[in-house]
């Protein structure tokens, strides 16, 4: 279980839940059967250096160097993410948090040269995300209605 | 934010004095009795907010804590989904517990909700003696983790810690269980300790 700004590496299931604005990123490597996954807040840190999970713009390059670190090559990382919703349409009116989460995600992955193999983010519903890099980086879905798919 | 043993009581009092006014229009509302549990104060570091609030089905009506501290945080009056059924079907004269929500469900959600957090608020800021106001209600039905974090996400101080003051309130007759919430600002909150000691030391 991979709480608000936390992230993990390694080969085992991982899972996100709950995710509202927040995004749910994972990275797989075909090569080595490993992956990392992180649950990010907020697009940028701003400087902030406590937490770096909890961002968009310090927890991609983490993750990066902690799978390069691995012996992971970048040509063969799949990444995917699901969030980013707006929950409520009243709060949200100029700082639709979800939606800029996402945007950076791709700013940030297109920066490092990576492409995003797939994407479930926005609308107005809550998703729990479950990856298995030990099942070929499986990537599923839940909304709150229980049905769960693969992206 | 931390706080002391006696702010903590104080705090909790606060809760007790604006949670039994909730209560009491939500009895009035389904016209039964309406237990009230002890007001529990959570400092929650966000990474196991899980651990406090699931991925479970609910509906939450959500204000934000305005007045004379312009964004002072959230009230939320939280409900399971059966739960909501159960009220709403109370209120309306209805009987399927089994039934979806449509928008006459949610217009009464609203209803309630807006009618318990101004019964908190009011009550709560009586005695601190400064104007709290809830803004206009929003209503989710949805996994009740994704919801809160979307309200911590656009908090104003940048947290990694939420302060959770939740009192349960349970109507037996209608099998009903419903939370009534506040997550303060730290500004807020600050703000809530300060009248509070005053409060004590006046007395």
């Amino acid at each position: 279980m991979i709480g608000i700004g936390e992230y993990h590496v390694g080969s085992t299931p991982m899972m996100a839940i709950g995710l509202g604005s927040c995004i749910g990123l994972t990275i797989y490597d075909r090569e080595r059967k490993i992956g990392a996954m992180v649950h990010i807040m907020l697009p940028e840190s701003s400087g902030r250096i406590d937490r770096p999970g909890k961002y968009a713009d310090s927890a991609i390059p983490l993750l990066l160097k902690k799978l390069t670190d691995l012996g992971c090559r970048k040509e063969a990382l799949v990444v995917k993410m699901a969030g980013g919703a707006c929950m409520f349409e009243y709060f949200g009116n100029n700082l639709n948090i979800g939606e800029r989460n996402a945007e950076k995600v791709r700013a940030v992955l297109a920066e490092n040269n990576i492409r995003l193999a797939a994407e479930e983010v926005g609308g107005k519903i809550g998703r729990t995300v479950a990856f298995y890099p030990d099942n070929g980086g499986k990537v599923t879905v839940r909304s709150a209605d229980g049905a769960a798919h693969e992206i | 934010m931390k706080l002391s043993a006696t702010q903590m009581d104080a705090m909790q009092e606060l809760g007790n004095i604006g949670a039994a006014h909730a209560a009491t229009t939500l009895s009035q509302m389904v016209s039964s009795p309406v237990e009230m549990s002890v007001p529990k104060i959570k400092v929650v570091d966000i990474a196991q907010l899980a651990d406090h609030i699931g991925e479970e089905s609910a509906a939450l009506v959500v204000f934000e804590l305005q007045g004379e501290i312009a964004h002072g945080g959230y009230i939320l009056f939280y409900i399971s989904r059966k739960s909501a059924v159960h009220l709403t079907n109370s209120m309306l004269g209805l009987t399927d517990p089994d039934r979806a929500l449509n928008e006459m469900d949610e217009s009464a959600l609203l209803e309630v909700g807006n009618i318990m957090a101004s019964a908190f608020l009011d009550a709560t800021a009586e005695l601190l003696g400064f104007v709290m106001l809830p803004s206009p209600p929003a209503l989710t039905v949805d996994m009740a983790h994704a919801a809160v974090q979307s309200l911590i996400a656009q908090m104003q101080d940048e947290v990694n810690e939420i302060v959770l003051f939740s009192t349960e309130l349970v109507c037996e007759e209608h099998k009903i269980d419903s939370d009534i919430i506040m997550m303060p600002e730290a500004s807020m909150l600050a703000t809530f300790v300060e009248r509070l000691e005053n409060l004590m030391k006046s007395s």
